[in-house]
């Protein structure tokens, strides 16, 4: 489970996370929507110790990483697989290296493991035939399929995702949403910073909206997306629906 | 006495100035990969968290910076001797003072290198929670070289031109070849202007091979 407590963040004099407190539990899978600049990514980015967090606590299977050091930090990264919007997959290795990477030199798999997993993986996000291609030739589409299947090869417990479609072409959202969702389906839990409220919708447990670095409100979709309470909440969803 | 007569007066000492280059080669190769080694170190105290290693490394690169090479060079190969006795041969100044020198330039060259390579792949590297070791090693430094090639082939070949300067301490490179036969036979042209031609003809070669390099590097591009 992931338990944030009374979280802030400031940049500067610029408060972007103002008292933040939520739960993922596992098999939950959590939509976190709002207007941009409302501290979404931070929150992410804290959960991922991307960013230090200028206040609160964050527990990650009831360890509490915001007082960690470094070795430990690099476990709780294992458990905690994160996939951005621009991808950033490395450039000079091909998508199976990629994917063979990280848990070679983390998880000391040995080489034969890491290829066998990563060639399941490419196999389930329906890429298997790109294994030896450089990330410059593929689609935006399949870069970010081939970075969830890189966050996956670490055999993470949850799953961070930052705005995964909001880089994407229109037509290459749907590839990426329906690998997703398969993952939902399977039980992976997972924290989805996004702007698609269909998806949101579909296959969230909980929404989350937040305005401003504040959490407004968390509820259920179907409550949410037919009975928001904040005036906040009606604006924004009159705006983006 | 024309050219041409000039020209085969020294004939029989033109493979001396000639194999000169290796001498010239041995001291830019052996200069370029100390200054690479101190390069990627002292780039990677100047990039890091450490205050008082990148203040050490930024000191470094303006003493280096700062003075002329021939008088780097000078103080190492005359002062050497007076300061700590030890003999220190020509060779060895030679290549200490370039090494060293080149460091100081490779290490503003990596690091803004280092600089150019997206945010995003240090953040990629971190959530899969690679150590940062093995993050600049695998990952962040393999792309900064392929953005630096160019301005790395440029250093080396100011290196390898440079180099000429040890001829003031007494290294029988390319250049003091020439000056030696110079004196030798009171004849200026012939001897500079073979050692003229191969410098050129190096550098050439150095050029072609360091774009074949960048086209290899540039494969996943």
């Amino acid at each position: 489970m992931i338990k944030v407590e009374q979280l802030h963040k400031s940049f500067g004099t610029n408060e972007v996370l103002k008292d933040i407190s939520l739960e993922i539990k596992k098999g939950d899978v959590v939509a976190i929507i709002g207007p941009s600049g409302s501290g979404k990514s931070t929150l992410l980015r804290c959960i991922n110790l991307l960013e230090t967090p200028t206040q609160g606590n964050i527990f990650i299977d009831d360890q509490n990483v915001t007082t960690i050091n470094n070795r430990n930090m690099i476990k709780i990264r294992e458990k905690v697989g994160m996939v951005f919007q621009h991808f950033h997959l490395f450039p000079h290795k091909t998508v199976l290296e990629n994917l063979t990477y990280a848990p070679v030199k983390v998880k000391n798999k040995t080489k034969q493991e890491a290829v066998q997993i990563a060639d399941e993986l490419l196999k389930r996000v329906g890429l298997s035939e790109k294994a030896e291609a450089y990330p410059s030739r593929l689609s935006g589409g399949q870069k970010q399929r081939v970075a969830i299947a890189r966050a996956l090869a670490m055999e993470p417990d949850y799953l961070l995702f930052d705005e995964p479609t909001s880089a994407l072409d229109p037509e290459m959202v749907k590839e990426v949403l329906d690998v997703m969702m398969d993952l939902a389906k399977q039980g992976m839990t997972m924290a989805v910073v996004t702007h698609e409220m269909g998806f949101a919708r579909m296959v969230a447990d909980k929404v989350i909206f937040m305005d401003k670095g504040q959490i407004l409100e968390v509820a259920p979709p179907e409550e949410f997306f037919s009975h928001p309470k904040t005036d906040r909440a009606k604006d924004f969803l009159e705006k983006v629906l | 006495m024309n050219i041409f007569s000039g020209f085969s007066l020294i004939a029989h000492s033109i493979p001396y100035i000639v194999n000169g280059v290796w001498t010239t080669l041995e001291i830019a190769l052996v200069s370029a990969v100390t200054g690479m080694v101190l390069g990627i170190l002292l780039s990677l105290c100047k990039i890091g968290r450490i205050k008082i290693l990148a203040l050490l490394a930024d000191f470094y690169t303006s003493i280096f910076r700062g003075t002329p090479l021939i008088l780097q060079l000078t103080i190492v190969y005359f002062a050497t001797p007076q300061l700590i006795g030890y003999d220190i041969s020509a060779f060895l100044a030679a290549v200490i003072t370039f090494g060293f020198n080149s460091g100081a330039y490779m290490s503003e060259i990596i690091r803004s290198g280092i600089n150019a390579v997206d945010k995003g792949q240090f953040e990629a590297a971190g959530a899969l929670g690679v150590p940062y070791g093995a993050m600049m090693k695998d990952i962040i430094l393999p792309q900064a070289v392929k953005k630096i090639l160019p301005a790395m082939m440029n250093e080396f070949i100011t290196l390898t031109k440079e180099s000429a300067i040890v001829s003031t301490i007494g290294v029988l490179d390319l250049m003091r070849r020439a000056q030696v036969v110079a004196a030798e036979n009171s004849l200026y042209f012939p001897p500079l202007i073979v050692s003229f031609v191969v410098y050129y003809f190096l550098i050439m070669i150095l050029t072609i091979l360091g774009r074949l390099f960048e086209r290899r590097m540039s494969r996943s591009d």
